[in-house]
């Protein structure tokens, strides 16, 4: 070792600098606010909480501010949701705020390109535009595409504004493309579109079911919260794929795809034939037993053991670890809902739950796993398929009840239900409808047969993309650009999946001229000239308030919060939440009372049907069945592999609008489209690792890196759908009942990339 | 409610947009809902990670290391944003990585995430390689300690961490790297990537670093990661399970060309060009002698000494703060690049004194001949140390007997060009001196010893293809796939300018040597000479370019690419 003379401090520091500037800039200080260490260059000087804008899980997230503008977040701990973590999407919430693309003016396409206009320009171009179509062509003419990434009172405006104040007759959301399955199948199983658990289910289950559902990856909080589990829990994932969870699962059942309505016929069969069903239960709460009996009859085991490639042994031990569990819950996500036949496959698992009697009590459940962050507001509030508030537009009475509490005149309310997408779509290539509007959703990329979707949006005679970047797919196709104000630039409520309302706020400045959707459409209203209607919702606080009143008497009756400042005290709080529940305390929370503990401990974690009472006008919840149908798709010699999507990674969010923005994110994910195919399938078909294939099916043709997993079974290939040519594959079937795209099943052919294949313009798009 | 089409003109929305703007830019979230009260001193987030801490300090012989239960994690990635975050570090700054083992039987695939940051190993190869002690080994905590002031970006440590650890930021001109949160430590909060673990996969732990160290002497951290015997790191990853044998980083087969550094690639070619016109010359007194050689004394040293300034120039390109290069005399009892820089620095000044007399003082010759033997003494070490410097890395296609072969022979291949163009040079100073009368006396001897040289080290680049047969993805068939796909231009290039510049050109001059019939004008073998030199010193560059986007480094397992 070099010995150093004792030198003077300078000199020595210059010769061996221990501290200096460069050193100071990872300083770290206490943040107070019960924080710990932060860094101290972004040391707060006040804090709030709100919930992440992401997925449905509805993570709390921790707001460190200086000057009231967000600087850095952490995950909540206090939040009853997520107890102190949050997946990277959330940690990375404001990165993504920052970005180069965002919107920042309304845009105008000219000459091919779209130019930026001030505010008073487009509104009247916006108003001009679809008044001219909706003049020449009738109301049916125009519509709407909402989303699951608004707030509820936006979602509640638009659809005001759109149905009631400009005379739409047609109006759908993303939210087709994730949760309608489930909504159709407990509003025809239950009475109402209601999901029955709270995430404490996750921990008090002894036996898990999870179909079609990925939650390491998909939701990493709600696996959290599975990994708490005390009781050693037998966990059973139903899956083609051995994702992440089938990894962890106590047995994996990889179905023959789309054989899953077959399999839990066979379970039903099992169970009944077993004599573990919950007969109690079944003749106290439900309807329609002895014709679902009746109907699974024929599927033996044997059968069943054919059709899904699981074997008779098998079956037998997961229908016994069902019927034998005392706390049994099922949890299913878009693999049960991006299915030609997924509400029947939502109700096939409904009916599992029922047969057994594990329903209303802890750790019980037929548990829909939501997508967005905000998909239950939708299901409730978007004006959509429900009138708001989960009324209907068919009915007179409701129609009443909704012009009464917003104080219209009846007549201005449809008595017909709308399109959904997919007829939307299909109504633009028919040329009966010419004039659309996008809210924060990105069709050309998402949506099923993207070519068929690009066109037809090209078609039209005007298309309006409101969203925060001008950058999406669809904006790029767009003849006006609204710039939208995004999550965490302004205030308003979202709908986790276990139906907790949680409060969003302001805490960063929208860049330039964007709004938030809520000013957009009061300025809309205004421009159109049914401003008035709208004149009372001040703030999107007042529209809660309407959404209250709206919701009064109904299974999501919400009239006992009082306000935002209860939400922000009690860490959310979960519907039904009806005035008879109310703490005597938060009425004198405005003189200064905080909630009580007790107020904690009754009211953070609450599930349905407690008492076996469904939403049904006879309390009782109907088993639903029907034989399973063939795929719409078969494998045929030219294109003999079966294609699944599905979500890549955990730091990845749907088409990538938001989580492409961020450095951080992108570093953890794969930057280009890839391939999952079996190491089998790959020697067979000279396939090797990490080089290019192509990828090809009726609609269209990609190149991707090919990834070597026997995670895929032989047959079948994944493409995660995050990456922008995936649905160029994909093939437009539906669901009959809840319209929902069958997103995770088509042919396709693989091969490696041949000289000359990169030109082509697809491929290299 | 259908508007008809004429109505806008009458709309005055001006007001309403003015407000909607002003209403959108009003901050208000503090005054509403913001948290007032803080919590006192204890974090809220203990609660969570209270568990995942050592009960007490480490004992003498142990330190702080990371702990990370395979079984638990699933592959979330929360801790590298959580690092991020916490740390304050720059926007695309992450100094923790996850990545991915893929494998298992055909019926029970597993595919294993695999997090990691620095593991804060017992021997920091980081630590030993930096030529200006900007790394510390906590004596308590054993916590390797980047001191970013005294960091002047060399750089070294990216290339000796085998786990990819230390990150260099451009803008700052320094590498960062993960100190455990110590900062966080000293008072009992866990590290970020610990709080912020779903699963609680992450904690600290003490450990015995003679534990360490036998645990080293066989496996590696996890299947794919660096042989633990170069650095003995500390990180324990564990499992329940056994792993199957045929687990593999999910980017395996994945081989993507390195960083070129360009200025490293200019530094190495010319400090070694530089020593060898000098060696050469001097080889050339022991064989030829005479006062010819005297003769090109001046302009060769001179050139000599530009070629090694122009080389040293280049290195300091390489540095984030070349301001604080002075510092790099202190690493020299561990680090190889402090040895090379302190070599170099006497090259430098011995070839400096050397031009300086030849030019000055023509007289001198004892004086003259004791600088240069000294300056190519000082200069052979340098490149002793250049080649020490890669080998020190342990990467295969770094290892001394390649790169020591390739430093010392580009001695050579550019230093024998150098001293004919030098000689060739001094006939236009020296009315005296004929092109001819030099390349009787030693340029077509030196034509010869340049066809043979270029050969062999051309020969000897060549056997890397060899290992394309290897049955294994061995880390020199990666370097090798890469220079036949990802770089096979470069490849072609090197390979035709090294025989044209090596042996053509220096091969047709031999002829003309050897057949008194033709015989090439002055200005033809002059011209030839400058074309050789030229042809092998863009050759060099660019085998040297190769050396360093080729290499395949050692890293954690990473994810699908």
């Amino acid at each position: 070792m070099i010995k150093l003379p004792q030198l003077p401090d300078p000199v020595a520091n210059l010769i061996r600098a221990h501290d200096g500037p460069l050193t100071r800039q990872l300083l770290q200080s206490p943040g107070g606010f019960g924080l710990g260490k932060v860094p101290d260059h972004i040391k707060p000087d006040a804090t709030t909480t709100m919930v992440c804008g992401f997925c449905s899980t509805g993570c709390g997230l921790n707001i460190h501010l200086q000057n009231g503008e967000a600087v850095n977040l952490t995950p909540d701990t206090n939040y009853p949701v997520n107890l102190g973590m949050a997946c990277p999407k959330g940690w990375e919430a404001l990165a993504v705020l920052d970005a180069p693309d965002r919107a920042t003016t309304p845009m105008i396409r000219r000459n091919g390109r779209l130019e930026p206009v001030d505010w008073d320009t487009a509104l009247k171009h916006f108003v001009e535009r679809f008044g001219e179509v909706m003049a020449k062509h009738g109301p049916e003419s125009v519509a709407f595409l909402s989303t699951g990434q608004i707030p509820t009172e936006e979602m509640v405006m638009l659809g005001a504004l759109a149905k009631f104040g400009m005379g739409m007759i047609h109006g759908d959301g993303n939210t087709r493309q994730c949760m309608a399955t489930a909504a159709t199948a407990y509003k025809q199983s239950f009475g109402f579109d209601a999901p029955p658990y709270t995430y404490k289910d996750f921990e008090e289950s002894d036996v898990m079911m999870f179909v079609g559902a990925n939650p390491c990856i998909a939701h990493p909080i709600m696996w959290e919260r599975v990994l708490k589990n005390p009781y050693d829990p037998t966990i059973i994932v139903v899956d083609p794929r051995k994702t992440e969870t089938a990894m962890c699962a106590t047995h994996h059942l990889p179905i023959a795809p789309k054989s899953d309505l077959t399999l839990f016929y066979g379970l039903a069969h099992l169970l009944i034939s077993r004599g573990l069903i919950n007969s109690g239960y079944i003749t106290a709460h439900t309807t329609g037993f002895d014709a679902f009996a009746e109907h699974v009859a024929e599927y033996t085991p044997d059968i069943v053991a054919a059709k899904t490639g699981i074997d008779e042994a098998t079956l037998r031990r997961v229908a016994r670890a069902i019927g034998e569990g005392e706390r049994v819950s099922i949890w299913w996500t878009m693999g049960v809902n991006q299915s030609y036949e997924g509400t029947r496959v939502a109700q096939a698992l409904i009916n599992l739950a029922l047969m057994t009697g594990n329903m209303g009590r802890p750790g019980t459940g037929a548990n829909s796993i939501t997508g967005q962050c905000n998909a239950m507001g939708s299901r409730l509030f978007s004006n959509t398929t429900n009138l708001l508030g989960h009324h209907d537009f068919t009915s007179a009475m409701d129609r009443a009840k909704v012009a009464g509490v917003l104080g219209i005149p009846a007549s201005r309310i449809p008595s017909v239900n709308s399109l959904a997408y997919d007829q939307i779509i299909e109504g633009i290539a028919l040329d009966k409808i010419k004039g659309l509007w996008v809210i924060a959703t990105n069709t050309s990329h998402s949506w099923i047969n993207q070519k068929h979707a690009r066109s037809v949006l090209d078609k039209l005679d005007f298309l309006v993309v409101q969203d925060m970047y001008h950058t999406t797919d669809t904006a790029k196709q767009a003849h006006l650009v609204l710039p939208a104000a995004a999550w965490g630039e302004k205030e308003g409520t979202f709908i986790n999946s276990e139906r907790r309302i949680g409060l969003i706020k302001k805490v960063r400045k929208a860049p330039g001229q964007a709004l938030a959707d809520f000013h957009i459409f009061k300025l809309i209203a205004h421009y159109w000239g049914c401003g008035a209607m709208f004149e009372k919702w001040k703030t999107p606080e007042d529209v809660f308030q309407t959404m209250k009143e709206l919701s009064r008497g109904q299974t999501c009756d919400i009239t006992g919060i009082l306000d935002y400042a209860m939400l922000d005290r009690a860490g959310g709080i979960q519907w039904p939440y009806p005035e008879s529940m109310t703490p005597k305390s938060e009425y004198d929370a405005g003189t200064g009372r905080v909630h009580t503990q007790a107020f904690e401990a009754i009211y953070t974690e609450r599930r349905l049907f407690e008492d076996g009472v469904y939403p049904h006008a006879d309390g009782r919840a109907k088993f639903i069945f029907e034989a399973p149908r063939p795929m719409p798709e078969q494998p045929d010699a030219t294109y003999p592999m079966i294609l699944l999507t599905g979500r890549g990674t955990a730091s990845q969010w749907h088409t990538q609008t938001r989580t492409g923005k961020s450095a951080v994110l992108r570093k953890l994910y794969p930057q280009g489209i890839y391939i999952e195919i079996n190491p089998v399938d790959a020697r067979r078909l000279e396939i090797q690792h990490e080089k290019p294939v192509v990828v090809e099916s009726r609609r269209g043709r990609i190149t991707a890196k090919a990834f070597l997993t026997a995670s895929v079974r032989e047959g079948q290939v994944f493409i995660p759908m995050h990456y922008d040519t995936a649905n160029l594959l994909t093939s437009s079937s539906f669901d009959p009942y809840s319209r929902q795209p069958n997103y995770k099943a088509c042919a396709v052919s693989v091969r490696p990339v041949r000289y000359g294949d990169m030109d082509g313009q697809e491929a290299s798009r | 409610m259908i508007r008809p089409a004429n109505a806008t003109l009458t709309i005055d929305g001006l007001p309403l947009i003015d407000e909607a703007l002003d209403e959108q830019g009003r901050m208000t979230a503090v005054e509403r809902f913001s948290k007032a009260h803080d919590h006192g001193s204890t974090p809220m987030q203990e609660r969570y990670y209270r568990d995942l801490l050592p009960a007490s300090p480490p004992g003498p012989g142990q330190q702080y290391a990371f702990e990370v239960d395979l079984d638990a994690c699933s592959g979330c990635k929360a801790c590298v944003t959580a690092c991020h975050n916490l740390n304050g570090l720059d926007e695309t700054e992450t100094w923790r990585d996850v990545g991915l083992l893929v494998g298992g039987p055909m019926d029970e695939p597993v595919h294993q995430h695999v997090t990691s940051a620095c593991h804060h190993c017992v021997e920091p190869a980081c630590m030993d390689g930096c030529p200006v002690k900007a790394y510390e080994k906590d004596p308590v905590t054993g916590i390797v300690r980047h001191l970013d002031d005294q960091c002047i970006g060399c750089q070294y440590c990216v290339l000796k961490c085998p786990y990819d650890v230390p990150k260099y930021n451009k803008a700052k001109g320094i590498v960062r790297k993960c100190d455990m949160c110590s900062q966080r430590l000293e008072v009992g909060e866990a590290p970020a990537c610990v709080q912020a673990c779903p699963n609680e996969a992450i904690r600290i732990r003490v450990v015995d670093k003679q534990e360490v160290i036998e645990s080293s002497e066989y496996a590696s951290l996890v299947p794919g990661a660096a042989d633990p015997d170069y650095t003995l790191p500390t990180t324990t990853y564990k499992t329940d399970r056994v792993l199957p044998r045929n687990l593999l980083p999910a980017n395996y087969y994945a081989v993507k060309p390195e960083h070129a550094h360009f200025p490293l690639v200019v530094m190495l070619v010319l400090t070694q060009a530089s020593v060898g016109a000098l060696l050469i010359e001097h080889i050339l007194r022991l064989i030829v002698g005479g006062s010819l050689l005297d003769a090109i004394r001046p302009i060769h040293s001179a050139s000599a000494m530009a070629l090694g300034g122009l080389a040293l120039a280049s290195s300091t390109m390489h540095l984030g703060r070349p301001m604080y290069a002075f510092r790099a005399f202190i690493g020299l009892r561990t680090s190889w690049l402090s040895r090379e820089i302190v070599a170099f620095g006497g090259f430098a000044k011995l070839a400096a004194a050397y031009a300086l007399v030849s030019w000055f003082l023509p007289d001198w010759v004892g004086v003259q001949t004791a600088l240069g033997i000294g300056a190519v003494i000082a200069g052979i070490v340098g490149v002793f140390c250049s080649a020490m410097i890669y080998h020190d890395t342990r990467r295969a296609f770094w290892n001394i007997s390649m790169t020591g072969t390739k430093f010392f022979a580009t001695m050579l291949v550019v230093g024998i060009p150098a001293a004919l163009a030098t000689s060739m040079a001094a006939t236009f100073v020296d009315p005296d001196l004929t092109v001819q009368q030099i390349m009787d006396k030693w340029g077509y001897g030196l034509c010869g010893s340049l066809i043979v040289v270029s050969t062999l080290k051309l020969m000897f680049e060549a056997t890397v293809f060899m290992n394309l047969k290897d049955r294994r993805h061995t880390p020199m068939k990666r370097t090798a796939i890469l220079m036949t796909d990802a770089l096979l231009g470069v490849t072609l290039r090197r390979f035709a300018l090294g025989l044209l510049g090596g042996v053509v050109i220096p091969g047709v001059l031999l002829i003309d040597l050897l057949n008194p019939a033709t015989s090439f004008s002055p200005t033809t073998i002059v011209a030839a000479i400058g074309l050789t030199l030229v042809l092998n010193l863009v050759a060099e560059l660019h085998e040297r370019y190769q050396f360093f986007t080729a290499v395949i480094s050692p890293k954690m397992p990473g994810g699908v690419m």
